[in-house]
């Protein structure tokens, strides 16, 4: 017979005996089951807390929509960016609970991540249980279920004697790893198959998830992703087996360094790099000050300004007055990170505001030009804190397990670098704010600060939408993990192809 | 015979790669957590000099506010309250970044009022506690920390490596039939295994500990009292309780299932299930099982029941005399007495719906972990936590103490006030009460007081666990085949 003319006909028993070996096994049906049942409770439950996270969403933009029909002065708007729960999370979880989930947009205060506020949450407590997702399941459940598929498949038949049986008939041994390797991953791929299309019916029964086809592409992807984590693994288990020479070796070692990729070794990046950070982040204390000196300036710039300029000491004594007023400002304190005067003139019609209204048209720009200048040095610590956070990725990221979990982040948008996306569109959309004030002419309108000759007008105030990474972007964020797994895929083959080359029999 | 039989599985399990690699990674991550913890950012001296620096500030504020006067004293409150850092947080860290390190106390409430009915008067409620969550921005799968309980769990899936084929592997080589052809019984011949087993697995982590415990010490970061060691040699004995159920869990399916690998398919399987499935699960479980009124109503319940309030109390434009009408003044006590009532009445409120409202959470926790101690992880995860004063268990204990602190503060306001002849005694109203300032040093202190009452049920749980899986181990060993 000429084998290399004919190597499907040489492959493909192998093949099915493998498969047949492995899914008779009792590991088969008990992993099966297994996998299948944590899937399932894994979706129920993260189903039931989206609804949940979905409803609150929704709560509050009603409730922000009713707030903003009661503005009647332009001062008084406050706009909110609302990150929307992504059903996405429903398979990983990622930083969907975690972080802010509402960013409130004040002029004259500068976006700080830390100051964002979290919601949605009926009980935050809760989050001290740990949260099991899709993914969580098969990093864990299917990865050790590969290894378990894979560890005696060259030690084990060695033991039995088998191997040299197989290798007495004319097979290359390529050929042989190749079968091997198909027909184990055959047995996994209903597995991964099954337990992923169960999550899939459980959570689009929910009415709260409408899965759009980016989303089922997104899903379909992850599912490519997961084979491809599951071939990883079950390399792994498998060039093992050929570097040991007893099934009980492989399997201890294998289970050993299954446990280190794991579980411990992304934990240990993480908690290390968060201990010892190679990026120092100054007190907080000192970019407080830092924002305080920027607010003194803007103090400074700004009483100079209106002297040279009007002769006036302070904006609020633009204001001239035929009989009593009552003038009340209110300030921001000190430290906090905004610089805020706030006036009310009562009764209004007593008293001339057009000086204070030119007052306020150069007052408003520059003091959110100043807002800007104070959001630096926030941003840089939140900068130097993202740089840390990539440090502890890139070190966890060695392990397959950590990059298959970085790789689904990135394609379901629930990742680290998607959450700080939302707080970029946040800021953002404060620009697209100022901008609708300033071609308003709002700054210097009377309505800024009195409604007795008509209220503001927020007719067409700009929404906000949060907006997801489009599934072609997500997919090149995920390539470099994708990359990682398939360049793991091909070592731990090439390893194995090797070393069964060069395998001993004796 | 059984000691005989013990030592033989001794010096098995120290040849075997499975003893190598043990020794190996246990010390390691013994030596990582002590680093970590003893020298890393954001360790325990840190914590304790954050700690003790607001408490400075609270106390400075206490005292400025006290020989101002009483009734500033009475109603900005005793300032923020903290809850002590624990220095056992390496042992256990209990998800620490997830909870409350303090207790806020609302003082901002306040307002004004004045115009064509009403007197010109501006004030500042009464303080109440705030509850507010803590704001953590980590990826829910990296809360994880190399803490002792961490190690504790890696440890029990080493125990499962060390156990799957004590029998089984035995059975299969044909070596359990001839050892059981001596005068032996299955009960010596189990009791023995488990010996040789608990000791191999003790030793490496004894050594592990006294290196972690060495290298803190040495960091001089923390500092150990007598009452501490008996808190280690406790968290020890938890940790050998833990490992011993694990044991006998590894024997009942050695001798359970007549294939090696079978047995570590079961185990492995029911580890992650014990370990991570089933406290994730039955924890998320519980928000489906007992629902609470999410925050948006709770909020939107407060506004109403103040608006109520504010509605009753409202001086009315167009009516002559109103219950809010005038400002309280010591000269004033039946307006002091109607402002006295409104700002009850809102405190109440303020209190009740806040009260209740993190009482609702905390049962839901509460719940959520006595359900997910079906897992002994879990019990052995509560145990060191409790042991270590960590956790959402001392937050809990933490909320009842500073709650019986604030009764005694309102109290001692109220003591003090009656001493002074020439006060209203309205409490909560500023000129209702002493203008008098007062000795700083007789306002009560908070004082948390660390209670391990949290320790005994998992502990008695991780008993039961042992008492159990040692009769399954046992009943399953007597009923096998030696072939």
């Amino acid at each position: 017979m000429n084998v290399r003319n004919e190597p499907m006909t040489t492959l493909w028993p192998i093949i099915q005996r493998e498969f047949v070996s492995n899914v008779l096994t009792s590991r088969f049906m008990i992993g099966f089951i297994v996998c299948l049942m944590s899937t399932a409770a894994a979706v129920f439950v993260q189903v039931a807390d989206y609804e949940k996270r979905l409803a609150a969403y929704h709560v509050v933009l009603r409730e922000h929509q009713e707030e903003t029909r009661t503005w009647d002065l332009y001062s008084q708007i406050n706009p909110k960016a609302h990150r929307k729960p992504n059903p996405l999370g429903i398979f990983n979880v990622g930083m969907e609970k975690s972080g802010a989930d509402m960013v409130s947009i004040e002029l004259a205060t500068p976006i700080w991540e830390k100051e964002a506020q979290k919601q949605g949450s009926d009980n935050p407590f809760l989050s001290i249980f740990l949260s099991v997702d899709v993914i969580f399941v098969f990093k864990i459940v299917l990865s050790a279920l590969a290894i378990l598929f894979a560890y005696n498949t060259i030690s084990g038949e060695r033991e039995d004697g088998t191997l040299k049986l197989v290798l007495s008939n004319p097979i290359p041994r390529d050929r042989l790893v190749l079968g091997k390797y198909l027909g184990g991953m055959l047995s996994l791929f209903p597995i991964v198959v099954m337990s992923f299309t169960v999550g899939m019916v459980i959570a689009s029964a929910s009415p709260a998830t409408d899965f759009n086809v980016g989303d089922l592409l997104r899903l379909a992807m992850v599912l490519v992703v997961s084979l491809l984590y599951v071939s990883t693994c079950y390399l792994l288990g498998l060039l093992l087996s050929v570097w040991t020479k007893e099934a009980a070796t492989t399997l201890i070692l294998s289970m050993f360094i299954w446990g280190i990729l794991t579980i411990v070794h992304s934990n240990i990046a993480t908690f290390a790099v968060a201990k010892f950070p190679p990026y120092k982040l100054q007190p907080e204390k000192a970019t407080r000050q830092q924002v305080k000196k920027i607010w003194d300036d803007f103090k400074a710039e700004r009483d100079t300004y209106i002297f040279k300029k009007w002769g006036y000491i302070h904006p609020a004594s633009a204001i001239s007055h035929e009989g009593q007023i009552m003038l009340r400002i209110e300030m921001s304190s000190p430290w906090d990170l905004e610089f805020e005067e706030f006036y009310t003139i009562k009764p209004i019609h007593n008293a001339d505001v057009s000086k204070f209204q030119e007052v306020l048209g150069y007052q408003e720009p520059l003091r959110i030009d100043y807002a800007n200048r104070a959001e630096e040095p926030l941003k840089q610590r939140e900068e130097i804190g993202k740089r840390n956070g990539q440090l502890a990725r890139d070190i966890s990221r060695i392990s397959f397990a950590d990059a298959y979990r970085f790789a689904v982040g990135a394609i379901t948008s629930t990742d680290r670098k998607s959450y700080n996306d939302f707080i970029r569109q946040a800021r953002s959309y404060k620009r697209q704010i100022v901008n609708y004030l300033t071609g308003k002419k709002a700054f210097s309108a009377r309505a800024w600060f009195s409604s007795d000759k008509g209220k503001a007008e927020f007719v067409d105030l700009p929404v906000f939408q949060h907006r997801y990474n489009s599934v072609s972007e997500s997919l090149s964020r995920a390539l470099g993990d994708v990359f990682i797994l398939l360049a793991w895929n091909v070592i731990l083959f090439m390893g194995t192809y090797l070393s069964f080359l060069r395998y001993d029999m004796s | 015979m059984i000691w005989h039989i013990a030592k033989k599985e001794i010096h098995h399990n120290l040849m075997t790669l499975r003893f190598v690699l043990m020794i190996i990674l246990l010390p390691v991550l013994m030596v990582a957590n002590a680093l970590i913890y003893g020298f890393g950012d954001n360790g325990y001296r840190e914590e304790v000099d954050t700690y003790n620096l607001a408490m400075e500030r609270r106390l400075s504020r206490v005292k400025d506010d006290a020989e101002t006067s009483l009734g500033r004293l009475a109603m900005r409150g005793p300032g923020e309250i903290y809850k002590r850092p624990s220095r056992f947080k390496f042992c256990a860290d209990g998800a620490d970044e997830l909870i409350p390190r303090s207790i806020p106390i609302s003082e901002r409430a306040g307002g004004g009022r004045g115009g064509a009915v009403a007197e010109e008067y501006s004030w500042r409620e009464v303080w109440t506690l705030e509850y507010l969550p803590s704001n953590h921005d980590s990826d829910a799968t990296t809360l994880i920390k190399i803490d002792w309980v961490f190690i504790g769990i890696f440890m029990s899936f080493f125990v499962i490596l060390f156990t799957f084929d004590a029998v089984a592997g035995e059975r299969a080589q044909g070596t359990l039939s001839l050892m059981m052809s001596n005068q032996i019984s299955r009960g010596q011949t189990l009791s023995a295994k488990y010996l040789g087993a608990f000791f191999t697995l003790m030793v490496p982590l004894a050594i592990g500990i006294l290196m972690n415990l060495l290298i803190i010490y040495l960091s001089g970061n923390i500092r150990f009292d007598s009452d501490d060691w008996l808190r280690i040699l406790g968290m020890i004995g938890v940790f050998a309780l833990h490992i011993s159920i694990f044991i006998f869990l590894g024997l009942f399916f050695s001798s359970r299932v007549s294939n090696a690998i079978t047995s570590l398919v079961w185990l492995l399987l029911t580890w992650v299930c014990l370990a991570f499935i089933f406290p994730s699960l039955l924890g998320l479980f519980v928000g489906t099982l007992d629902p609470i009124p999410s925050i948006e109503i709770v909020s939107s319940r407060k506004r109403a029941q103040l608006a109520n309030i504010e509605d009753e109390f409202r001086p009315q434009e167009m009516l002559e005399v109103t219950k809010l009408s005038e400002a309280p003044a010591p000269s004033n006590p039946s307006a002091t007495r109607q402002w006295a009532t409104y700002f009850t009445r809102r405190h109440e409120t303020k209190t009740r719906i806040a009260d209740q409202h993190v009482d609702q959470q905390l049962r839901q926790v509460k719940l959520a972990r006595e359900l997910t101690q079906i897992s002994p992880i879990v019990c052995f995860q509560y145990a060191m936590e409790g042991l270590a004063n960590t956790g959402i268990v001392s937050y809990m204990n933490f909320v009842k103490q500073v709650r019986r602190y604030r009764q005694t503060f309102i109290d001692f306001i109220k003591t003090e006030d009656r001493s002074d002849p020439d006060s209203l005694h309205i409490y909560p109203v500023r000129e209702g009460l002493s203008q008098k300032p007062i000795d700083p040093n007789t306002v009560p202190r908070f004082v948390e007081h660390i209670s391990h009452q949290s320790v005994i049920f998992p502990v008695a749980l991780l008993i039961l666990f042992n008492a159990l899986f040692f009769t399954a181990a046992q009943l399953s060993f007597l009923k096998s085949d030696l072939k």
